[in-house]
């Protein structure tokens, strides 16, 4: 970086020729609020080389800094900060001052950065192109040209006002080739450039308007949307693994560097500068979803080695991330480092004694390392060290830099000496705010990325489960010993409200996400196309999911194959309970004097007394030895976490009724058993539900109209699932009424193959009598030539 | 000289950051540079003793789950900050010492909670007694703060490190086995 150090002139010819004049008249008025009326200084000792624009009243004190007016001048270290503080108003004349009519002066090169990487922390960048308008109109009056009947015309060449057009117009290019993201998404600013180009066109500057084009800004929908450009193509061929287990720890790795780079590289300056203003996630989706991602990595970690059952199980899949950590390491993707190292260091695991005890020395010996690596010891030093040093491609920890972007912003005031802005204080944040930046607005990754495994993964790191369930699933695991200190809390506790402003990802996204998921496993699985897996392929996938292992729910008609509906169906359920965290129910021991039966396996509650389980808050029953695998939710438990499941908007009068008909007849559809009973019901019968079904989704359709604003969150709730489960009972009943044809042309066959047998036994008959006569008659015949 | 290192817990914006650069940066400072290795370190005199503070200020950091537990591994001393003008926050803080000593796996832990943004008094949501109760639950010490005026920023600091003091410090590090 390079320094002035002293406010002397500026060094070199920055200013054409025709700037060698006397100090011209005043500047154009600056907006009074943002400097503090102080006696206008005395015009600066002749200093031949700056003409224009001409001092701005400063405050007192600042003079003896002052070469140029309205800005606070110092020698500093930080780069880019050799205005310590000055107006906006004088920050952009400075920007403007600091091109020629052909370029960029190198010595200012890092305020100019910083100005226009840093000026949507004051001003938007539409104000900003206004400025530069204002500064183009104005500059008629606030610029002298001294040239003797000079026309100020674009052909006249040395016009100090031409010139000055000129270096607004460089200073525009530049914005535009070096920050094209600030013209990607905001039309504003893209509108008030192109006032300026117009400007440019009706003043005859034709060359000046080519320097202001917009149209060529690349477009960014990358950053938006999907998939990073990567380097490396043509590798998709190579079969690979969808399943954890056969999933080698490099594949895990990139394919999670993959996902974390395109949630990194979406997060915009705006995002940066609003969570160190206010602290909170609010309406930051870009953010969000990156913190949701990191977190939702940690969490599955901790799930993965808490589902297998014994330690040596658990500490295999601890070595094997482990590996996948090695393997981030050398991608120098610190940030998933940091989630996959905090996830095993995670108190849930850390208890684990026995699961150690059973980590090879030198996996130990790895995280150890690791874990120094990411200390927050001496101010997280040793990661700051490492990653310094690495070049290229990396992911730097987004927590640490958030960190250091509050701690400047609490430190340091925006506004100085009399309500100048701290132009120190920007440069300090664009050290950082430049990093991040650059790094996500790298073109090419190192990574081949195979989106069937992003979508798999990107799946499996969207559950939610609270510290709390993992906690309990840790204690479930390993219980406390009797070594362990007897004032460890022993109940549980509730972490959830400690994540607030962290709400779990949107019911779209999941659904977006099953979708992914699932047609990527069915491109993988599928081989003969037949839109089907085989149980065995599923229960593989299914073993990156953690807990979520009921799967005889899942393959609803009972023919031993999973379509890929059955699938999306069971995984949008599956991911929608999780999410509301309401697995959790009541069960307490009952006894039924109806016949009742198992919510999840659907057989009947057997005995005389206290056949199964029910819930006290939602009424579910199940078997004993199914109650801790039911997937039902529990849905009178009120639930904050609703407004992502507000899309489906029903009746409210029909809840009850319809609830309990559909759970029937869901009961029904998913026993194999009941469904023979159902298929030879009377035509009669289904007709009469499949009526009552139409007026149910009719008014159900008319109600979704009307404005239900006034409908608490748990209704909400209640109405998405009811809705959910009516397309489910109308899909049940299609299926009813198909199979209801095909036995009716099956009996129908049968009838008539009874009147062929029956026409059968009469020809048979005949031929049997006649038979029998012929033999008696032959008979006769014998006797009568014995006698 | 002895060490201490000291974690600031909280919710987002309470407060955590204010509190612990008003206090690292009691003195003048000419330059704030986060980044730097020693930027959080701060030598106090406590009790005719001088002792060397090494704050880890986790604002901006509060949504990271899993970071959590790294930073309370490393820590000895916790200040658990909430706002007096958020009950909000004050509700969040509750569980923190059952975080804390699962954790940790002990059960006397040096730490103190800190009633921040008190010049906001007109503001208020939580009052002084609900907090000093909630420190009585706790077994620590309690104060009110206020970051902009340097109210009991000093204190703050000073009281962790008699806490420290007073308990038995188990050193935590390679003791990963909490049962």
């Amino acid at each position: 970086m390079h320094e002035v150090d002293s406010p002397g002139p500026r060094p070199g010819p920055a200013l054409p020729p025709a700037a060698s004049t006397p100090p011209p008249p005043p500047p154009p008025p600056t907006p009074t609020s943002s400097i503090s009326p102080t006696p206008a200084s005395p015009p600066p000792p002749p200093a031949p080389q700056i003409s224009h624009p001409p001092p701005t009243p400063t405050p007192i004190g600042l003079i003896e800094d002052e070469q140029r007016a309205g800005a606070a001048v110092s020698g500093t270290t930080v780069a880019g900060a050799l205005v310590r503080a000055a107006t906006p108003e004088r920050l952009i004349q400075m920007c403007v001052e600091s091109f020629t009519e052909k370029e960029l002066d190198k010595n200012h090169e890092e305020f100019v950065n910083v100005f226009f990487l840093m000026h949507p922390w004051f001003m938007t960048s539409e104000e900003l192109a206004q400025a530069f308008i204002d500064l183009y109109q104005g500059c008629d009056e606030t610029v002298t040209c001294t040239m003797v009947a000079c026309q100020h015309l674009p052909i006249n060449t040395g016009c100090a006002i031409q010139t000055y057009k000129k270096m607004i117009c460089q200073a525009v290019r530049y914005w535009i080739c070096k920050f094209p993201l600030h013209f990607d998404m905001d039309t504003l600013v893209t509108t008030a450039v192109k006032r300026l180009s117009s400007l440019l066109q009706a003043e005859g500057n034709y060359r000046l308007k080519e320097l202001v084009d917009v149209s060529k800004v690349p477009s960014y929908d990358w950053m938006r949307n999907m998939s990073v450009r990567s380097t490396t193509h043509g590798k998709h061929s190579r079969k690979v693994s969808l399943v954890f287990n056969h999933l080698e720890p490099k594949d895990l790795a990139t394919q999670l560097t993959y996902l974390e780079y395109k949630a990194f590289r979406r997060v915009h300056f705006s995002d940066y500068k609003n969570y160190a203003l206010t602290a909170s996630l609010k309406d930051q989706p870009k953010l969000e979803r990156s913190i949701a991602l990191f977190n939702g990595l940690s969490q599955w970690v901790q799930c993965m080695v808490l589902s297998k059952t014994t330690p040596q199980q658990r500490a295999d899949v601890i070595c094997k991330f482990i590996d996948v950590s090695k393997h981030l390491r050398v991608l120098q993707n610190f940030n998933t480092l940091m989630a996959i190292v905090g996830g095993l260091s995670h108190s849930a695991l850390a208890r684990l004694s026995k699961t150690i005890a059973c980590l090879p020395a030198e996996s130990q010996k790895t995280l150890m390392d690791l874990t120094d690596l990411l200390s927050s010891n001496n101010n997280f030093s040793n990661y700051r060290k490492v990653y310094h040093q690495c070049t290229g491609f990396k992911i730097p920890i987004l927590g640490v830099h958030l960190k250091d972007l509050i701690s400047l912003h609490t430190a340091l005031p925006d506004r100085v000496e009399g309500n100048l802005l701290n132009f120190r204080k920007m440069a300090q944040l664009a050290i950082i705010l430049k990093e991040l930046t650059r790094l996500q607005g790298l073109d090419s990754i190192p990574i081949d990325a195979n989106m069937d495994l992003v979508n798999t993964l990107r799946l499996s790191l969207d559950l939610y489960h609270t510290e709390d369930e993992i906690y309990e699933l840790s204690l479930a695991r390993e219980p406390r010993g009797s070594l362990s200190s007897p004032t460890t809390p022993t109940k549980p506790v509730v972490f959830a409200d400690w994540l607030l402003g962290l709400s779990p990802p949107d019911s779209d996204t999941i659904n977006k996400h099953v979708h992914d998921m699932v047609e990527a496993v069915f491109k993988n699985y599928d081989l003969d196309k037949d839109g089907f897996i085989s149980h065995e392929e599923f229960d593989s996938i299914a073993g990156n999911f953690p807990f979520i292992d009921s799967f005889c729910v899942l393959d609803a008609d009972k023919d031993g194959m999973i379509s890929k509906r059955e699938m999306k169906t069971y995984f949008i359920r599956a991911n929608s309970h999780v999410l509301r965290n309401s697995f959790k129910h009541a069960f307490h021991e009952t006894t039924y004097f109806k016949p009742t039966f198992c919510i999840h396996c659907t057989g009947l509650l057997w005995g005389l007394i206290k056949q199964g389980w029910k819930c006290k808050d939602c009424g579910i029953n199940a078997h004993r030895h199914c109650k801790d695998q039911v997937v039902m939710e529990c849905r009178s438990k009120g639930n904050k976490r609703t407004e992502s499941m507000s899309n489906g908007k029903g009746p409210h009068d029909l809840t009850i009724t319809a609830k309990r008909k559909i759970s029937q007849r869901h009961l029904k559809r998913s026993s194999p058993s009941h469904t023979c009973q159902q298929s030879t019901q009377t035509e009669g019968a289904v007709l009469r539900r499949s009526s009552s079904l139409k007026v149910m989704n009719s008014s159900n359709s008319h109600r979704n109209h009307r404005d239900c604003t006034l409908l608490d969150g748990e209704y909400y709730e209640e109405q998405a699932l009811l809705y959910e489960r009516l397309l489910k009972a109308e899909e049940a009943r299609e299926k009813l009424l198909e199979e209801n044809s095909r036995l009716r042309s099956k009996l129908d066959i049968a009838n008539d193959q009874i009147s062929l047998l029956k026409s059968h036994i009469g020809i048979i008959r005949q031929n049997t009598i006649a038979f029998i006569l012929e033999q008696m008659d032959a008979l006769h015949m014998q006797r009568d030539t014995e006698v | 000289m002895k060490e201490y290192k000291v974690v600031v817990l909280g919710s987002g914006g309470v407060g955590k950051s204010a509190l612990t650069v008003k206090f690292v940066s009691g003195t003048f400072m000419e330059k704030y540079d986060p980044t730097i290795e020693d930027f959080y370190r701060k030598e106090i005199e406590v009790d005719s003793a001088p002792s060397v503070l090494e704050i880890l200020d986790t604002a901006g950091t509060e949504q990271f789950a899993s970071m959590r537990d790294l930073y309370i591994k490393n820590g000895q001393g916790f200040v658990i900050v909430y706002s007096i003008t958020s009950i909000q926050t004050f509700q969040d803080i509750k569980t923190m010492k059952d975080q804390i000593q699962r954790v940790k796996g002990i059960d006397r832990i040096p730490m103190i909670l800190v009633g921040n943004k008190s010049d906001l008094d007109s503001q208020r949501e939580v009052s002084s007694s609900e907090g000093a109760c909630l420190a009585q639950h706790w077994g620590c010490p309690f104060l009110e703060t206020s970051a902009k005026s340097t109210n009991n920023v000093n204190e703050v600091f000073i009281e962790i490190v008699r806490e420290m003091n007073s308990t038995p410090l188990k050193d935590n590090k390679g003791c990963c086995t909490v049962l």
